[in-house]
């Protein structure tokens, strides 16, 4: 094989991040030209890495890239751009309040007399575009009014006028209903033709299998892999996926399940763009229990644990607290209810960075009487319920004066997890709570959950790493495409079942499912 | 009463008056639209104003041409505008504060510099002749016209020029491609950075040209509105203008008919008060202005609220495919 | 080790940002005066030192008028705290010190009783409006999201007109060339602490006592803990419970009912009648005193005290030097500039972090390595 095939050539691209986190460790990745080159990995796994990389918007620590056998630095976007390099990002980088034709220029507008926009000469380039690679838009409609799948198309189209040869794509079906997808499908068959070459980030296997002609499959910041699409099944794919060296188990006390808490019945949710995230979830979590949810990210998680804490309203179904509806309560009364939450953005959501440590553990109760002598504060029993907490978790800091802010992530997640767990709540519900942080940490966070559950707290446990999931529920429910895909109460899972769940090639009977309700 | 009223509010001097009064108004409110359009509040106008009015006249009287005075009213406004960026884009100061910051060297800072300058206290009334200040043009075939004539022509230049700045400002933004760049930085940064635009650059710009447009409404101020510079002239004019431009919905257009809202209301004031019977509530028409930006500003909140909650609670649909 | 070379670091900037500003200050003096020594010493030290006849001493008087000076802007300084600290950029302080003295004049002209708690009613009265009147930017921004910024600047001028109506058509002394009102009742006046005519009341202890109030409320209460909280994230404090609309609205109230309270105090204390015939400023002498004390109320009386200290520096260097008075405002641009940005100095700042971290990288192998023995 003839290397200068290759449009891109990654070798040993390495990336530590200043946080220490290697996101990815020599990779080979190359594309040849005028295929359509599926990359696939779990979340985390280094693909958005390796693009922003060959996108310009991080610099490699070690590794070479080559552009047609031309050695290249990618310094910036800019820079990527004018090498032939586009990328549609998963969240659309347009300007709502101007026109199609508008945005496709921007930056490189099209001039009359010098000085004036050439909007008509913006609008025919749009057109000339459009048609030239059959992605029909409307140049002089406002983005702000258009559709998501016609966004998309802008988005395509402003890496084509800017004379991108390679496309990167990443995730672009997530946002598109099924129609959108056909369509886009066709589109980008369309452009493989004309001699584009794509590539294509995703975790949906069929989609891949459809299109793809070859694929890559990044597991832990490596590349385990790259084969012709054709000749890989999907159960293979699977299995390279999430396979794992080592599997943990941990040692947990046996789970004795008690009365329903959290009732989820029917939720169905249909976001801003029109696509059905949620569809028909129904499950229940019981005291003393772990409930896991599993599942490639983007197939419901996110919005069902906003609907479960007041940050959504539902477009039709119920959840109930020992029986209480939550639909549409505001956070401070689903707290009364006994609910406490550990977010999965936690800088946003878990703490106020320039606040205290202190200040930090005791936002969800500090009215209540025990911190409060009449009109001011009781400070000692802050202080005390502060340290308590600190020694209980063991929090790395100086004191409990020190800023949210100078602690490490694990130690901040901990404050967070302190605060959430102390709360004596009768449901926790855990959205990533040991994402990127280290494994101390992760031990001691994993640890306190289980005590818990086996103290009466119902758990529902939302992560997108299977390994935490597999060791840590004592049920599991994988959601695939806004539904539950399969529910398990044996403890007999394994991550290659797991991963065809969670990739929509396997789906167990409705009757199965409807277990997950202990109805 | 009413009668008396509106026979003085339909005589061609008072709309000629109308005029007159919102054009520094005018330029300010299109020194916000700028900034604004690049998502930069410039709190700092009145201030702005106060020093370019100040800058201006003093250039003029030294060089003895109204010109120079007019350049160099825009000139200092650039530099107060790039002063504002250094310290919020590169110092990170906020830039509500760096506008108060510069409302503060407005308000004294400028009697300061007066006295630096020229050794006078408070006013400039001394150095004014008629050669330093904006001459008034009366414009051919026009001033022939009755009543119309009378209320178009005989304006200064600056005059003519805060409004035809509106329709180029309009054009600036909508029809150049620095416009849309400016646009797209204020809207979404990170769109525009994406195809390598830099947001940096387009807020000093957009900031520079905050100032230019703020020094010729302080230019107009002291060089012909109030003949001379003295320390109450701006008078809030500065922070009407950020009215003028919310409550104009920050385009060029809007600003221009709010401008003309509080043009109208301070005409009324003025002459009201020598109206019997009406002169009692010459105050309360001044406020009316502001009482009309906070209603919509209201309305104008309202109604983006309820465009997001329609799109929360819609109903459910089933896509059918 | 890191939080202390921090806390340095934060003084070092501080004065840093103030001796900057002070050098701006000189080299302007320089260029401007003939006498620019003299000028100098009066602002530096003319406060509290008295030259006359060559002789230098303390001068009692002029320090008790830096501090009569402090009175109104402690108030309005607490009142932007409050106000910033719950990140609301609301500006309509300086149109409640207006309608609160207005208000306690009103109170001190037409309540007629004459008793001790004369004062105290007309204050109370001033309190409790400018209060109210804080209600209108803050449910506007909490209920329909309209920016708080805009509406209390527009607020500020409607303030200033109704009084101007109310002063001009109602309540004027026609018999006095100016405008301005008949004499309040002597009861309702706010007597002075010291002898002499520095105008220093007992308005001054009360905006100390209501400084370590606000402080206490601040750091010691649940509504001040929710409204720091809200000011630094919002979407933390919603998450964690908190009433984010209602403490919002409770911060705003509470800086009008300061701003009101400064007013009353001043007007009652300093004058005989109501005079005030456009927005006194000390509304936006609040936002720097605020930032000063980085919206710590217990800082504020230290900021106002310097402002008013330089203030009047600044006036006795125009009495006794060719210098205008108005200096002093280039100087608070200056440091609230420096003061206010984040990045001044932050190389400096930077060094330091390296510098720290390094140092605890090897605490932490030396440690390692007698573990490891």
């Amino acid at each position: 094989m003839e290397a200068n095939e290759f449009v891109v050539r990654m070798e040993k691209i390495t990336k530590i991040y200043p946080n220490g986190i290697a996101a990815n460790r020599d990779v080979d990745f190359t594309i040849r030209k005028g295929e359509i080159h599926a990359l696939i990995g779990e979340n985390g796994a280094g693909k958005s890495t390796l693009m922003k990389i060959l996108f310009g918007l991080e610099q490699p620590t070690d590794g070479t890239i080559y552009l047609n056998d031309e050695r290249v630095t990618l310094s910036s976007p800019l820079e990527a751009i004018s090498k032939g390099i586009g990328m549609v990002h998963q969240h659309f980088m347009l300007v709502s309040s101007l026109t199609v034709a508008e945005n496709i220029v921007l930056g490189m507008a099209p001039k009359k007399g010098g000085l004036f926009i050439d909007y008509k000469e913006a609008v025919r380039l749009t057109r000339e575009y459009s048609e030239r690679y059959n992605l029909f838009v409307e140049p002089d409609a406002r983005v702000a009014d258009i559709a998501v799948g016609m966004k998309q198309k802008v988005e395509i189209l402003k890496a084509l006028v800017r004379g991108a040869q390679v496309l990167i794509l990443d995730e672009p079906t997530a946002v598109l209903t099924t129609q959108e997808t056909v369509e886009l499908f066709q589109e980008l068959k369309n452009l493989k033709e004309q001699g584009f070459t794509i590539v294509f980030i995703s975790h949906k296997l069929k989609e891949i299998k459809e299109l793809t002609d070859r694929i890559t499959i990044m597991r832990a910041g490596r590349s385990v892999g790259v084969y012709d699409t054709d000749s890989i099944s999907e159960q293979e794919i699977s299995r390279l996926m999430v396979g794992r060296d080592v599997v943990l188990r941990m040692d947990k006390p046996e789970s004795v399940p008690g009365e329903r808490v959290l009732c989820v019945e029917d939720l169905h949710y249909i976001n801003e763009w029109d696509k059905k995230m949620l569809d028909g979830i129904s499950f229940s979590v019981r005291q003393g229990e772990i409930v896991g949810i599993a599942g490639v990210e983007g197939n419901g998680q996110r919005e069902l644990v906003d609907i479960l804490f007041g940050l959504k309203m539902p477009d039709s179904g119920d959840a109930t607290i020992d029986g209480q509806s939550l639909i549409g309560l505001p956070q401070a009364r689903i707290r009364t209810l006994g609910v406490s939450y550990v977010p999965e953005d936690r800088m946003t959501f878990g703490v106020a960075q320039t606040a205290n440590i202190q200040e930090n553990m005791v936002s969800d109760r500090y009215s209540q009487k025990r911190f409060n002598k009449g009109p001011l504060f009781n400070m000692k029993s802050l202080y005390d319920e502060s340290d308590k907490l600190i020694m209980d978790y063991a929090v790395l800091c100086k004191s409990r004066a020190q800023e949210v802010g100078m602690l490490s992530g694990g130690n901040i997640q901990k404050v967070v997890v302190a605060r959430e767990f102390s709360s004596d709540p009768i449901l926790i519900i855990a959205d990533q709570p040991t994402r990127g942080i280290d494994v101390g940490a992760t031990e001691l966070i994993r640890n306190k959950l289980v005590e818990l559950s086996r103290a009466g707290a119902a758990v529902l446990l939302v992560s997108a790493d299977l390994n935490e999931v597999m060791e840590l529920s004592d049920n599991l429910i994988v959601m695939y495409n806004g539904q539950i895909a399969g529910y398990f109460d044996d403890g007999q899972w394994d991550d290659l079942m797991m991963g065809e769940y969670m990739l929509g090639l396997k789906r167990q009977s409705d009757e199965e499912i409807r277990r997950a309700c202990h109805a | 009463m009413f009668g008396q009223f509106f026979q003085t509010i339909f005589q061609a001097d008072f709309l000629f008056i109308i005029i007159r009064i919102t054009a520094p108004i005018l330029f300010a409110a299109l020194a916000a639209v700028i900034s604004e359009k690049a998502g930069v509040a410039n709190i700092g106008l009145e201030g702005m104003m106060m020093i370019t009015a100040l800058f201006g006249f003093l250039f003029a009287y030294w060089t003895q041409s109204w010109v120079v005075g007019v350049l160099g009213a825009m000139l200092v406004g650039i530099l107060l505008g790039l002063m504002m960026g250094f310290f919020s884009f590169k110092l990170k100061t906020d830039i509500i504060l760096s506008g108060i910051a510069v409302n503060m060297l407005g308000t004294g800072g400028t009697i300061f510099l007066l006295y630096m300058f020229t050794g006078l206290r408070g006013n400039t009334g001394a150095l004014v002749s008629p050669n330093i200040l904006i001459p008034t043009i009366d414009i051919p075939l026009i001033n022939k016209i009755p009543v119309l004539g009378e209320i178009l022509s005989g304006h200064a230049i600056l005059t003519y020029l805060a409004f035809i700045f509106v329709f180029i400002l309009r054009i600036f933004l909508y029809r150049t491609p620095l416009g849309l760049k400016i646009r797209a930085v204020g809207e979404n940064p990170n769109a525009a950075s994406s195809v390598g635009v830099s947001v940096t650059r387009m807020k000093y710009i957009a900031i520079a040209m905050s100032g230019a447009l703020a020094g010729l409404g302080g230019a107009f101020m002291s060089m012909y509105y109030s003949q001379g510079w003295n320390q109450g002239m701006v008078a809030g004019r500065g922070f009407i203008a950020l009215a003028a431009q919310a409550m104009g919905r920050g385009e060029p257009v809007g600003a221009m008919f709010s401008s003309l809202l509080f043009g109208l209301a301070q005409a009324m004031k003025t002459k009201v008060s020598g109206l019997r019977g009406m002169a009692s509530y010459n105050y309360l028409i001044e406020m009316i202005p502001y009482v009309v930006t906070i209603i919509g500003l209201v309305f104008y909140a309202m109604s983006i609220k309820r465009k997001a909650r329609r799109h929360q609670l819609k109903p459910i649909k089933e896509k059918l495919s | 080790m890191r939080d202390k070379r921090m806390v340095l670091f934060g003084f070092v900037r501080g004065a840093a940002a103030i001796a900057l500003a002070l050098a701006v200050g000189t080299i302007f003096i320089f260029l401007s005066s003939d006498e620019p020594f003299t000028a100098l010493k009066y602002l530096l030290i003319g406060p509290f030192v008295s030259f006359h006849g060559g002789v230098t001493a303390f001068n009692t008087q002029n320090f008790y008028q830096v501090l009569a000076a402090m009175i109104p802007t402690i108030f309005t300084g607490l009142a932007v705290c409050v106000m910033f600290s719950a990140n609301q950029f609301n500006l309509a302080a300086e149109g409640c010190v207006l309608v609160g003295g207005f208000v306690g004049a009103l109170v001190g002209i037409y309540v007629n009783m004459a008793t001790g708690w004369h004062a105290v009613i007309c204050v109370l009265a001033a309190t409790v409006v400018c209060g109210l009147i804080m209600l209108i930017p803050s449910i506007l921004k909490v209920k329909l999201g309209a920016s708080e910024m805009v509406t209390s600047l527009m607020l500020n001028f409607v303030l200033l007109y109704i009084v101007l109506h109310f002063l001009n058509y109602h309540f004027a002394d026609r018999s006095k060339g100016a405008t301005m009102t008949y004499p309040f009742l002597d009861s309702a006046k706010i007597s002075s602490i010291v002898p002499g005519n520095s105008k220093l009341t007992w308005g001054f202890v009360i905006a100390l006592v209501i400084s370590f109030v606000i402080w206490v409320f601040m750091y010691r209460t649940r509504w001040g803990y929710a409204i720091r909280m809200i000011g630094i994230n919002e979407s933390f404090s919603l998450y964690s419970g908190m009433n984010v609309g209602g403490t919002i609205v409770l911060s705003s109230v509470i800086g009008g009912m300061l701003s009101g309270m400064g007013g009353s105090l001043e007007v009652l204390g300093r004058y005989n009648t109501f005079v005030w015939r456009e927005l006194p400023g000390y509304g936006w002498t609040g936002v720097t005193i605020a930032i000063l004390a980085k919206n710590n109320p217990g800082l504020v009386p230290l900021a106002a005290f310097f402002l008013a200290y330089l203030n009047k520096g600044c006036q006795l260097m125009s009495t006794h030097s060719d210098v205008p008075s108005e200096m002093i405002d280039i100087i608070q641009a200056a440091i609230f500039l420096f003061f206010a940005a984040e990045q001044f100095l932050s190389g400096y700042r930077q060094k330091l972090v390296v510098k720290t971290t390094r140092e605890e990288l090897m605490r932490a192998e030396s440690l390692k390595a007698t573990e490891g023995e």
